[in-house]
């Protein structure tokens, strides 16, 4: 059904229809650029994915899929809801076409603040590569390792004294190596991230660095192990993209609160005027498409179950006792 | 200006001046599809048993979803050529990127052959 | 204008349509254009006339040249001497950086589209803006506060990891303000992005009748080609550039070899990109030439498809080379050789332009005003660049040539010698029509051979001083090197003398400049239909266009126009058209 638009016609075109055509294909090459933009960063993914995957798996194991999986179905709705705005407009029912901004632009909200929520966390958890400190946990746990490996070298020492030659030094060379490893500093998100990773039950791997060098820990190789150093590349595209991600919704957000202003406006009472709500959708949607392959990429490489994707999400919203 | 009167025909007198916008069926039913895909995507994100298929799996899931909205909600269904060519411009040259900087990692470090 | 209304000139050529008539001097006192039909500031600094904003780009470009002018004058007064004459290390480091970011980002990219691209465009069209107009305006704030940004960060930190931004130089050792120049040169790459975006949509829908693909002039067909490419590629870079912004913020990235990040990524992506840009660079200035060619040889392009097409595939192909700047950089041979074979069949294109041009001046009556002179000497030097390119395109020989004077002379051939002199040609052709007053003849003339001199003089020595294995971004170097550099630099200083002549005589002329009148030039295009200056609005009425855009060889084609043989049978009584363009019979 094609209804009569009306609307004034700029200085510079020859009819509506002119008009209309261009500006849709303005937008669509826009998003074109947006294409090119998040998928550059999606191909530097690509490449390290497939030079470090168990890293990654590790990485996104460390993640709040909890609140990911929620913030997906939100941003799925408001896709809906905007392109019902459209059709509002386009039949001059500019109420519902305010009732449908304005929903959008909540989900939209609603997204942006469990994102926060997220990010808050990761802050909390000491998650930010280079930028946090110890958690508590992982000072504990980090104090104790160092104690053990500084006590085992110790006891090698001990041990070299009582035997000779070249087993004695070979004896005396791990000692002293392990007390080496016992008094260098920890990096903070390496440690922060193990503990993390601890938490998530479905994980298996185990972190490289101490396999290498602790005690105690089996020899057996598990496919699933870990450098943390390159978890910290995962934590970096995680911040990058979701970051850029959140940086469109906010500019979405924005221009959806401001069109819902002009639509109380009477801006749209022309109906010819409903283009710039469809252009407007070409962008939401497109934001809600990168989110379709960020959030497998980032969130389900690594594995988590659906009862702690939800323990986490309620714990996230305070639903649960406490920490 | 005076002369205005002047045949203001175009070769761009539009086709459909507008186009159907979306009708409200297609809408729910793409949106109901959309949905269903991504529980499915959570599905077997949190399963175990797919394996190194897990993320072919995904990605194909969430191609299938980016396909659908944009075919029905973004109306690329009823858009005219130039729009589609735009699109797939879009598409057509992000995996040119992917293509050219993925040989690079791949034949790296195979030595010579 | 409508057939019966204006009387239909005589004449040698014939024009895309009927032109207007010209202003008589009481018409030319009175008369309201584009420049004085409102004079505040602020109609100015807020108009959405794609010929000021046109203007506005000229003057900023220019400023900004002058500084990228200042910064290569540092550079090779530096290398006068083997131990560097007058800079120390790091602020040679500064110089050549801010001569190379000057240049391209606030110089060789926006300067035909911003220029030319945005004044012109809509005219050769027959439109009477561009489509999003507003845009335009926002665009060219975005690249001017930009690029201030930008030149404000070069002065007060300065910036020394080179134009290419390489980490982890540029993100965790350079002290320099990588990060604000980072997000100045962002800002200007979105500008770069809307005017393309604003190009091809122009070009797509706002097409006056009878202007048929066809029958675009091939600058448009150029612009064309450039706007897709600043579409497509310029997104990376800014992925690139915020990437890099990361990790300089959190001290760590997906750069970083101790995290296990790969700076070759950062190569790679920065070249999908900047590879690209040297064609938006190009193409531009290839499209002036057709113009400028075809009209002072008065004869049609050879090859009107070939070039048409050949802009398209240097667009297409262009993106598909960007590994040859990183053959010694740690990429694998395997994906190297397939950039070296590609890289050979990029030049097929811009080798099919040059075929073309020497054929359209085969049996032409060719003049050599400045624009002709400035575009020959395109032919010769972007040719001498390109073939040079060949041998840098090439793995085996790159192995000698890369990081050297040979590959600094290679693109100063072809972005000097080729994009810079079509610039002049442009400007020199296009400066009647957009000021309404003719410079001098004799000073543009001697400007333009100073110029090519000057630039010859510079350049040539360079390729031997590079193949005998002077290393580039060098401040001092062994001294038998030492008369090549000076060589260069006296012809750096000739140059510079001949790039400042235009802004003085140029300007002189819009004081004491004769009236150009609609057509000193009597080219063919729809531009040159109108008086000079345009009116605000360009066109009396939508042309309607009769025949193809080089139509010199065709003597007084518009009489079959006036005996009603093409499109005035089908002009009815209400005005409404049934069709445009050639129709037969009466």
């Amino acid at each position: 059904m094609a209804a009569n638009v009306n609307g004034p016609v700029a200085h510079h075109f020859n009819n509506m229809g002119q008009q209309l055509a261009t500006v849709r294909m303005g937008m669509w090459m826009f998003m074109a650029t947006e294409i090119l933009f998040f998928g550059g960063a999606f191909c530097a993914y690509a490449v390290y994915r497939l030079m470090y995957p168990k890293d990654f798996e590790a990485g996104s194991a460390a993640l709040n899929v909890g609140i990911a999986s929620v913030n997906t179905f939100l941003l799925l709705f408001s896709s809906l809801t905007i392109t019902l705005a459209i059709r509002a407009a386009y039949t001059s029912r500019t109420k519902a076409l305010g009732r449908y901004l304005c929903l959008t632009t909540l989900l939209g909200v609603a997204f942006l603040g469990l994102k926060a929520r997220e990010y808050h966390m990761d802050y909390e958890e000491g998650l930010i590569p280079n930028v946090s400190t110890l958690s508590p946990e992982a000072k504990e746990k980090h104090a104790a390792r160092m104690a053990a490996l500084a006590a085992e070298g110790d006891r090698l020492e001990a041990e070299a004294k009582t035997k000779s030659g070249s087993e004695a030094a070979e004896l005396r060379e791990r000692g002293i190596e392990l007390k080496a490893r016992a008094a260098q500093p920890p990096v903070a998100f390496n440690e922060n991230v193990k503990v993390v990773l601890s938490h998530n039950k479905a994980f298996k791997g185990r972190p490289l660095d101490e396999q290498t060098y602790d005690v105690g820990t089996p020899s057996a190789a598990n496919a699933h192990d870990y450098d943390p150093f390159k978890v910290q590349l995962f934590f970096m595209f995680y911040y990058s993209m979701t970051g850029l991600h959140v940086l469109h919704m906010i500019i979405g957000v924005g221009l959806l609160t401001w069109q819902y202003v002009l639509t109380r406006r009477g801006f749209f009472d022309h109906n010819a005027r409903f283009v710039y709500i469809e252009v407007m959708s070409l962008y939401w949607h497109f934001v809600d498409m990168v989110w379709m392959f960020l959030m497998p990429l980032l969130y389900l490489t690594g594995p988590h179950t659906a009862g702690e994707a939800i323990e986490m999400f309620k714990k996230s919203v305070g639903m649960t006792g406490g920490h | 200006m005076d002369h205005d009167h002047h045949p203001k025909t175009d070769v761009h007198t539009e086709e459909a001046v507008v186009h159907d916008v979306a009708a409200p069926g297609p809408t729910f039913v793409a949106f109901f599809f959309i949905v269903t895909l991504a529980a499915l995507a959570l599905f077997v994100g949190f399963s175990d048993g797919l394996g190194p298929w897990k993320l072919t799996a995904n990605l194909a899931i969430a191609c299938v979803q980016a396909g659908i909205l944009a075919f029905y909600l973004m109306d690329l269904r009823q858009a005219d050529k130039v729009t589609w060519l735009i699109a797939a411009s879009g598409v057509f040259w992000t995996s040119l990127f992917f293509l050219f900087t993925l040989t690079d990692y791949l034949t790296r470090y195979l030595g010579v052959l | 204008m409508a057939v019966d209304e204006v009387p239909i000139p005589k004449l040698d050529y014939t024009p895309q349509t009927i032109p207007e008539p010209e202003p008589t001097p009481e018409q030319a006192r009175t008369r309201r254009n584009y420049l004085n039909h409102t004079t505040s500031v602020l109609s100015w600094l807020l108009t959405v006339d794609h010929k000021r904003i046109g203007l506005m780009y000229l003057v900023a470009v220019t400023v900004f040249f002058l500084f990228g002018g200042i910064a290569a004058g540092l550079v090779r007064v530096n290398l006068v001497s083997p131990h560097g004459a007058i800079l120390e290390l790091d602020q040679y480091n500064k110089a050549f950086t801010a001569h190379g970011t000057i240049m391209l980002f606030l110089f060789l990219i926006p300067v035909i589209p911003g220029v030319l691209g945005n004044f012109f465009v809509p005219m050769m069209i027959g439109a009477k803006d561009m489509a999003f107009p507003k845009l335009n305006l926002a665009s060219f704030y975005v690249w001017a506060i930009g690029a201030s940004f930008f030149l404000w960060q070069l002065i007060v930190g300065g910036l020394d990891p080179g134009w290419t931004l390489y980490p982890p130089y540029s993100t965790k050792y350079s002290h320099t303000n990588v990060l604000y120049a980072g997000l100045g040169i962002f800002i200007t790459g979105f500008s770069s992005i809307l005017t393309g975006l604003n190009i091809i949509a122009t070009v797509h829908k706002m097409r006056c009748p009878g202007m048929s693909w066809g029958r675009m002039p091939l600058f448009i067909w150029a612009m064309y080609a450039t706007s897709v490419i600043q579409l497509l590629a310029t997104p990376v870079l800014a992925v690139t550039v915020t990437m890099a912004a990361v990790e300089k913020v959190f001290g760590v990235g997906i750069f970083d070899p101790t995290i296990g990040g790969d700076p070759i990524l950062f190569q790679h992506m920065f070249w999908f990109y900047s590879h690209p840009a040297v064609y938006i660079m190009i193409l531009p200035g290839m499209g002036v030439i057709n113009e400028v060619l075809t009209c002072f040889s008065r004869k049609n392009i050879f090859g009107y498809q070939a070039v048409a097409w050949s802009s398209v595939g240097i667009a297409l192909v262009g993106f598909l080379v960007w590994g040859h700047h990183m053959f010694l950089a740690g990429q694998g041979y395997y994906l190297g050789m397939v950039f070296a074979f590609l890289t050979m069949l990029v030049a097929v294109p811009s080798a099919i332009k040059v075929f073309n041009w020497t054929a359209t001046l085969y049996g032409g009556s060719i003049s050599f005003p400045a624009p002709m002179i400035h575009a020959i000497g395109f032919i010769v030097l972007f040719t001498i660049g390109g073939l040079t390119g060949l041998y840098l395109g090439t793995m085996g020989t790159d192995i000698h040539l890369h990081d050297t004077y040979f590959v600094i002379a290679h693109f100063h051939f072809t972005m000097v010698g080729g994009m810079m002199f079509a610039w002049q040609a442009g400007l020199h052709f296009w400066w009647p029509k957009m000021t309404g007053k003719m410079y001098s003849d004799f000073w543009s003339r001697l400007a333009a051979i100073v110029m090519i001199t000057g630039f010859a003089l510079t350049f040539l020595p360079q390729f031997v001083a590079g193949f005998q294995g002077m290393p580039r971004r060098y401040p001092n170097y062994p001294p038998e090197f030492q008369v090549y550099n000076i060589l260069s630099t006296a012809g750096a200083t000739i140059q510079g003398f001949g790039y400042l002549m235009p802004v003085f005589y140029l300007t002189a002329s819009l004081f004491f400049g004769r009236a150009a009148g609609n057509n000193p030039w009597k080219a063919t295009g729809l531009e040159w239909q109108v008086p000079s200056p345009p009116d605000a609005h360009n066109f009396k009425d939508i042309p309607e266009v009769y025949f193809g855009p080089y139509e010199y060889g065709v003597p007084d084609g518009l009489r079959l126009v006036a005996d009603g043989h093409l499109g005035k049978k089908a002009v009815h009584a209400n005005g409404a058209h049934t069709g445009a363009g050639v129709t037969n019979g009466s």
